[in-house]
């Protein structure tokens, strides 16, 4: 007996060359340029049909992977399977965008992550603090003098006179 | 008898292993090493039996290896 065997026929609207189906034995099968999909990609989409589909992966040639796919519900017929198989690419391209988002997006978590681990650890104490090198630059800009405190932005200046003493000399 | 053949850069071995395990009371196996494929041979009592365990076992298969492969990384 074939399971998965070389598809006999080709289904109506899709391209003949890529796609071809066997109804007798009830499945579809997509041919996937290895170029444009990533293993990890192929493997995702075909992850997602295991609960509605027998699925099976086969490489024919070093530049193609192909996805055999036949419906557990019985239901073969050339529409159910040219929608299964046109689903089957387009989940194909989502996984391989998500995949590519998620590299993109490494970095940028791992960075995150590990400052969560970092701040769980719980605060710097004080020596921790004190050792703390900010380097040769300044560590921020303070134009407005926020950073500095009451008494170093309006307190008294040394040297300058004052006004309390001033004023008792007037009143004499 | 059906002959279920594994491609090396798709399936994970272990995974073929455990998926043979795990359907081992439904029919016979017997495994073979080809050339970039692992074979797994199937008989069973009706064909009919050996064609729904061939579906099975490739879909176990495949699932294990997704799995295997999600938690190496």
């Amino acid at each position: 007996m074939v399971v998965f065997a070389a598809m006999t026929s080709s289904l109506k609207g899709l391209p003949p060359g890529l796609v071809s189906a066997d109804l007798e034995q009830g499945s579809a099968r997509l041919s996937v340029d290895a170029n444009v999909y990533s293993l990890d990609a192929l493997r995702a989409a075909a992850y997602v049909f295991m609960d509605r589909c027998y699925v099976f992966l086969t490489k024919p040639d070093e530049a193609h992977f192909a996805v055999t796919l036949s419906p557990k519900d019985g239901k073969a017929d050339e529409a159910s399977l040219t929608a299964w198989v046109g689903e089957l690419a387009n989940e194909l391209l989502a996984t391989s965008w998500r995949l590519k988002i998620a590299d993109e997006n490494r970095p940028l978590v791992e960075t995150i992550t590990s400052q969560a681990f970092a701040g769980a650890l719980g605060p710097p104490s004080l020596d921790e603090l004190a050792a703390f090198d900010f380097g040769d630059e300044a560590p921020f800009e303070d134009p407005l003098g926020i950073a500095q405190s009451w008494e170093e932005k309006y307190g008294k200046k040394k040297g300058a006179p004052d006004a309390a003493a001033e004023k008792k000399e007037e009143k004499k | 008898m059906i002959a279920l053949r594994f491609h090396r850069d798709l399936y994970a071995g272990v995974a073929v292993d455990e998926a043979v395990k795990a359907y081992a009371r439904f029919a016979q196996f017997e495994l073979e090493e080809a050339p970039g494929e692992w074979v797994v041979k199937i008989t069973a009592r009706t064909p009919e039996r050996e064609k729904k365990v061939a579906l099975e076992l490739g879909n176990m298969a495949l699932g294990l290896t997704v799995r295997k492969k999600e938690e190496k990384s």
